[in-house]
């Protein structure tokens, strides 16, 4: 910028003075090469010096700029890519947590199903249990009356069959011991006559 | 000889051996003594074995054996067999024998068949009734 002014105020400086000095009056080239000195540039260096400078950037393009700016690119690049996984990455997580969610929430559906299926069933089988108990309780109590009843009436028979025993022995000894002969002769008739009317 | 062959020459000697339907002593006798002439011992021995079965049961059969229990009379004794030789149309004889085991009455057997008219018997029963 300072050396766009200056090389403004070289090109008015004549205009407003056209005959001020004879050395003013050499032309603006002359200026210009004047104001180049003063800044210290040689125009017999300019060249040489552009050249080098030119090939300084080329070689720094080259060399220097150019893979770093691919490896810029590339670390760009990467970058891009990182940030495109991490944000399918967390879309993915959001979608897992998501299904997580469903699923937990589903396992959570699925396990109050299963413990009130457990206690229909436990409450089923306790049901059951009572049942099978109460009808066990009943046939023990059944078998048990059986058995007292068979106990009685075998004890009643035995009884009876004792006593009878006893009956029918008492009698034969008494009859044993009481008929004479003359009975026994009358009994045996009357035995006779029993046939006899058969 | 056979078992079957046995008891059919038994048979047949059994046949032999009765007179009027009952058996007779000598026919027995006789044929006794033509088997121990005519036989070989060996066959003797199951053959008689055989005749002799057959000529208790015959006996058996015409007898009516009377137990009882204090006295029978005679003719008691034969009204028994009476009654027996008419229900069994052949003539049977009484053999009685005393056994006051039986309390009072009378058990008839005549062969295979038993009549029972005891005391004993009836209190038998009625012992099994109540029992």
């Amino acid at each position: 910028m300072t050396f766009l002014s200056a090389l403004l105020a070289a090109e008015t400086a004549p205009a407003a003075a056209p005959s001020a000095t004879p050395a003013a009056s050499a032309g603006p080239v002359a200026d210009i090469t004047k104001l180049f000195g003063d800044f210290g540039v040689d125009v017999h260096h300019l060249i040489p010096q552009l050249v080098n400078f030119a090939i300084l950037a080329f070689i720094l393009y080259r060399f220097a700029i150019k893979p770093a700016l691919g490896q810029m690119e590339e670390r760009n690049r990467l970058i891009e890519k990182g940030l495109a996984d991490a944000l399918a990455a967390t879309k993915r997580l959001t979608e897992a947590q998501k299904t997580a969610d469903i699923r937990l929430y589903a396992a959570a559906d699925e396990a109050v199903r299963v413990v009130a299926e457990a206690r229909a069933t436990a409450k089923q089988a306790v049901e059951a249990a009572k049942a099978e108990t109460q009808a066990a309780q009943t046939e023990v109590i059944a078998r048990a009356k059986l058995a007292i009843e068979a106990d009685r009436v075998k004890m009643f028979d035995e009884v009876r069959g004792e006593l009878s025993r006893l009956v029918v022995e008492t009698s034969a000894k008494v009859l044993a011991e009481n008929l004479d002969d003359t009975q026994r002769g009358r009994l045996n008739e009357a035995a006779v006559k029993q046939l006899a009317a058969r | 000889m056979s078992a079957a062959s046995v008891r059919a020459e038994a048979k047949r000697l059994l046949s032999v051996s009765l007179e009027g339907g009952a058996v007779s002593s000598e026919r027995v006798g006789a044929v006794v003594s033509s088997l121990t002439k005519s036989r070989p011992v060996h066959q003797l021995r199951p053959l008689l074995r055989a005749y002799l079965a057959l000529i208790r049961r015959e006996l058996a059969a015409g007898e009516a054996r009377i137990e009882h229990a204090g006295p029978l009379a005679p003719a008691a004794a034969e009204a028994i067999a009476a009654h027996f030789s008419q229900v069994l149309a052949r003539p049977i004889r009484p053999v009685a024998k005393r056994n006051d085991a039986l309390l009072a009455g009378f058990r008839v057997r005549v062969g295979d068949d038993v009549t029972d008219l005891s005391a004993a018997l009836r209190l038998e029963n009625l012992a099994k009734s109540l029992s």
